[in-house]
């Protein structure tokens, strides 16, 4: 069993299309120790969300291998990579991801429903209360504003106390200020809860609040650097 | 998700099924599919009790819902196995009897009843002749009835004495009612009711005599049904069951084919609920797209993914359908509460089967539908939550289409349990969907050239259709089945009215004159041409047997019970004619020339002819009073029997019967009120038989206005299901064109400018729908007249109606559904998504 919570050998991504084969990742190498955070920065093609997709197993490598958790994902089916993702992995996404038909504390509740946790109700509106959004539990997400419906994912992603948390781009559609207190928010609860934190950025700033930052182009990994 | 019971994952389901619901999430669905289910329920209850209406009052027609008859009595073991089933139980005893009085004598048709009879209808009788009828029970014991021609021909008043055969009954009443007079009555001479206590007294039925025994039996179809199941295997020869459908050819048909319109309203109701399930279950799922691929990363499995949509499916159809079948059940009791005095005589109630059919119904229409929509949520990619542009891989066609088709095969094999013409159904209906969808794609691509020279207006709505041809033509597609659907029930409504009104105009003929003598045929054509102006031909009857065919007995050739060996086990009225009667239509063979030939021709009834095998050139031996005659079959006939004309199996060739004894025979039209004339023209010719059919044809006319009650009615529910479903189905695919309205309202474009586009586009895209619809219509109706009513097909102009129905229609739907677009602020629309 490797000591590093995330790791990935000569991982290289190949898509078909119409002028051929396009390399999408090309031959990548890191790894991650437990409760490290590493940004994964680029500009846009860079390859950075392909990356995310393949670290956290929603979707395969053309070559290479990569261990989550213990577990060499190249080698699990669909299903198996499903439950590695509940048992050990938590999102946040640049579009916030909210089902629309649920509300506030719903949304929060529902990976610890998923666990039949039987305190999903209060767990989730700890946590809600935890990212400043203990009035607005029964608002939908048409009805609250991109910052708080990132804290709602942010809130959410917590909730199954995730080994590693990855975020893609998690502050892409929110304004600088609002963006700076997701930010803040995100360091300090992955602090608190002790996760491992992978997020995809554009935001220097953001980037350099990591450990660790890689930087794409066209696939390549162009730089790397401990912050 | 490691483990994650089903129990808990129902738990699951129905949590977010609630908290979709409390968001509207699901309202459209919900309501497609719970109109649906109310629409087919309402109609199945509907048919199901105006059917049991129509049998009750068809059993009018055998004065029973079952009756065995037999020219012996029926053994105690038939009668006890009726009576253990908690059956009602009546008989009758018919027989030819001379009923002497101290004027005369007359034969008579003399029938005994006893007091349960009749079981259904009433007897209706008179004080004297041609008084007021009143309903009453029938003879009592030393008591006699009979019709005012009896009364007539022996110079007869009500309180005189008649001699059936050894007892003397006194004549109490006129009868000028029964209801299952309507038989064969070619050979009815006046009629004689006796109570069936004083038969024996009569002496007039010894072994041997002839004589027919009726049991008559009503009661719960479920028991008769039982009984006829048992009575089957101990049927002596001679006897014989009939059920109200059999005992009139009438009504059995129009029965028949109220029966398959009211089935084929229930299958537009169906292909409505295919349609709205279809349309609502692929918004369903593509709604959920998303979350199935967030919850499966949140970890739960394809598998536990696609258990998780189907439980909540399935709960949203059980309880759309029960709640469908709720509303339909309320509807029909709504509907005939309306309908009370309109309908005739008592409408039964019709149990639980059309809701629980109404129910199963929807539910295989959603199983069919919205199963391969829901499959594609369970291979819902995760990684769409990086990459929106990520969809589920489409299932096989073979799938999507197969499971649709085997649904509604299934729905219409049940309503109308006829393999063939559900297959003719299906393929013609998957023929026309394929044809007219491939059109419809290369129609859709030509417009583009068109749009370069359009207005702006044009070229946002019609850009809007052209972006997506494929979807574009899929919703043409489910808008035109909608239409179809309706346009299909209107058309066959029509046709099977006029068919009924041509069947029975208002002066069909009422009267039949049996027995007209050659000596007095000139003077009585003419008395009754002075009262009746649509008198039918006098044609010539000789009654005789047919006892040979080709040589071979006919008794060795006929199978029991069928029409064959009705008609070879009596004597058929046999006529001759130059010319081919009007009705009558030559289907094989010619009619006679002027050549003479060594053996006569014979022309035959083809169904008749069918029955007994016969072909062109057979030769066939006839009984014509106590001699042999052959004729060689040269024509067989299709004959109108609904027609109330005499018409005859048998017409042979002029100067073929000639020297036999002859009467003659004629049916004419007596407007209402002139019994007088009726009673001098039966006091003029006191041999000839007069015979009114009007219980018969106000009978008919009765069922037949019921039929036409229903058909109208659920044209009304189809049309109302069909535009409730149109509205919902439209706001399935109105998501992405509120979006493009609003984001074209924030671009600075006015409001006309996005109204006139909406109109444009949804013009467009009903008048597509409409013409499918025309052209599918057509297709459908002439295979139905073909296979299903067995009426004449011709086109039908006016169906170039439904492009402009369906541009209005889709029109006036879509702008009411993209209203929010228009009317709030672009800004919310945006924001909202």
């Amino acid at each position: 069993m490797s000591s590093h919570i995330l790791s990935a050998r000569n991982l290289s991504k190949v898509v078909p299309s119409a002028e051929g084969q396009l390399t999408i990742l090309d031959d990548l190498s890191l790894q991650l120790a437990a409760g490290d955070s590493l940004a994964i920065v680029g500009s846009s093609g860079s390859g950075k969300s392909t990356l995310l997709g393949l670290l956290a197993g929603l979707d395969l490598p053309s070559s290479g291998s990569i261990d989550l958790a213990g577990h060499d994902l190249a080698s699990l089916d669909e299903d198996q990579r499903a439950r590695v993702r509940a048992e050990h992995v938590g999102f946040v996404f640049q579009s916030f991801q909210l089902l629309d038909s649920l509300n506030a504390l719903e949304n929060v509740m529902l990976p610890l429903e998923l666990e039949g946790r039987a305190d999903a109700r209060q767990q989730a509106a700890e946590l809600l209360d935890r990212v400043g959004l203990g009035q607005r539990l029964s608002h939908y997400p048409r009805q609250l504003s991109g910052g708080e419906q990132q804290r709602v994912a942010i809130a959410r992603a917590f909730a199954a106390q995730p080994d590693v948390l990855f975020a893609d781009e998690p502050t892409g559609n929110l304004d600088s200020h609002t963006g700076a207190h997701i930010s803040d928010l995100l360091f300090e609860l992955n602090k608190e809860r002790g996760a491992t934190l992978v997020l995809v950025t554009h935001d220097e700033h953001l980037a350099q609040r990591c450990n660790r930052l890689i930087r794409l182009e066209g696939g390549q990994l162009v730089g790397q650097q401990a912050c | 998700m490691t483990n994650l019971p089903l129990l808990r994952l129902f738990k699951l389901a129905l949590r977010q099924l609630l908290r979709e619901a409390r968001a509207g999430e699901i309202r459209v669905l919900f309501f497609a599919l719970l109109v649906a289910v109310a629409a087919s329920t309402a109609i199945g209850y509907f048919s199901a009790r105006l059917n049991s209406g129509m049998q009750l009052r068809a059993s009018e027609f055998l004065a029973a819902d079952l009756r065995l008859s037999a020219s012996t009595q029926a053994s105690p073991e038939q009668i006890e196995a009726g009576l253990a089933l908690g059956l009602n139980h009546a008989s009758s005893v018919e027989f030819s009897s001379v009923i002497a009085t101290d004027t005369g004598i007359q034969l008579a048709s003399v029938k005994a009843v006893n007091e349960a009879y009749p079981l259904r209808g009433r007897l209706k009788s008179a004080a004297q002749p041609y008084a007021q009828e009143q309903v009453s029970a029938g003879p009592k014991l030393g008591e006699a009835w009979a019709e005012a021609r009896l009364f007539a021909a022996l110079n007869l008043k009500a309180g005189d004495s008649i001699d059936v055969g050894n007892k003397t009954l006194r004549l109490s009443r006129v009868l000028t009612y029964e209801p299952d007079r309507g038989g064969d009555f070619y050979s009815l001479t006046p009629r004689v009711l006796i109570n069936l206590a004083d038969l024996d007294a009569t002496g007039v039925v010894q072994p041997g005599s002839r004589v027919k025994y009726f049991e008559l039996w009503s009661g719960e179809s479920d028991a008769l049904a039982q009984y006829k199941t048992a009575l089957q295997p101990t049927l002596a020869a001679n006897q014989r069951i009939q059920g109200a459908r059999d005992s009139n050819r009438q009504i059995g048909g129009a029965l028949g084919r109220a029966e398959r319109y009211l089935n084929l309203s229930s299958l537009a109701a169906v292909l409505l609920s295919g349609v709205a399930v279809a349309l609502s279950a692929t918004r369903f799922a593509a709604r959920r797209f998303d979350a199935s691929a967030l919850l499966r990363c949140f970890g739960l499995s394809r598998r536990q993914a696609l258990t998780l949509y189907s439980i909540q499916l399935g709960l949203l159809g059980l309880s759309a359908c029960l709640c469908g079948a709720l509303v339909g059940w309320l509807a029909q009791y709504g509907l005939f509460f309306l309908l009370d005095g309109l309908l005739p005589g008592e409408i039964p109630a019709a149990g639980v089967w059309p809701a629980l059919a109404g129910i199963a119904t929807g539910l295989v229409a959603l199983a069919g539908f919205a199963l391969p929509p829901l499959a594609a949520l369970g291979r819902v990619p995760p990684l769409r939550v990086l990459r929106r542009d990520m969809l589920p891989v489409p299932a096989s066609s073979w799938l999507v289409y197969g499971a649709a088709l085997l649904a509604l095969g299934l729905i219409m094999w049940r309503l109308s349990l006829d393999l063939p013409l559900t297959l003719a159904l299906l393929g013609g209906g998957l023929l026309t969907a394929c044809l007219l969808g491939g059109l419809l794609l290369l129609a859709l691509r030509s417009l583009r050239r068109m749009m370069a020279q359009a207005s702006l207006p044009w070229r946002l709505g019609l850009g809007q259709l052209l972006r997506h041809p494929l979807a574009a033509a899929g919703q043409s597609l489910a808008f035109g089945l909608i239409i179809l659907a309706m346009a299909l029930i209107a058309l066959l409504r029509i046709e099977l009215l006029s068919t009924w009104q041509d069947q029975l105009p208002a002066d069909a003929p009422n009267q039949f004159a049996l027995n007209i003598v050659p000596a007095e045929k000139e003077a009585f054509a003419q008395q009754l041409q002075a009262i009746s102006p649509h008198a039918a031909p006098l044609y010539p009857v000789v009654p005789g047997r047919l006892t040979a065919i080709n040589g071979q007995a006919v008794r060795q050739l006929v199978s029991k019970d069928s029409r064959g060996e009705r008609a070879t086990q009596r004597d058929l009225s046999l006529t001759w004619a130059a010319d081919l009667p009007g009705d009558n239509q030559l289907v094989a063979g010619s009619w006679w020339s002027q050549e003479k030939r060594e053996i006569p021709g014979v022309s035959v009834e083809e169904k008749l002819a069918e029955n007994l095998e016969l072909k062109i050139g057979d030769t066939l031996t006839f009984n014509v009073g106590g001699l042999n005659r052959e004729a060689r079959v040269t024509s067989l006939r299709s004959v109108d029997w609904n027609n109330f004309q005499p018409n005859f199996y048998m017409i042979f060739e002029p100067g073929t019967l000639q020297d036999m004894p002859v009467t003659y025979l004629t049916s004419f039209y007596l407007p209402a009120g002139n019994d007088k004339q009726l009673v001098e023209l039966s006091r003029a010719f006191p041999a000839v038989t007069l015979l009114g059919v009007d219980a018969l044809l106000s009978q008919l006319r009765s069922i037949l206005a019921q039929v036409t009650l229903a058909i109208e009615f659920v044209l009304a529910f189809v049309l109302a299901a069909g535009f409730a479903v149109l509205f919902a189905g439209l706001q399935t695919t109105l998501d992405e064109r509120i979006r493009q309205g609003a984001l074209l309202r924030a671009l600075g474009a006015e409001r006309k400018i996005v109204i006139n586009a909406r109109r444009a586009e949804f013009a467009m895209l009903g008048a597509t729908s409409g013409v499918l619809a025309a052209l599918g219509c057509e297709l459908i109706s002439y295979l139905l007249y073909r296979y299903a009513f067995n009426l004449e097909w011709s086109p039908h102009p006016w169906l170039l109606i439904l492009p402009v129905i369906g541009a209005l229609a889709v029109g006036a739907a879509g702008i009411w559904g993209t209203r929010k677009a228009l009317n709030s602020s672009p800004l919310t629309v945006l924001r909202e998504g």
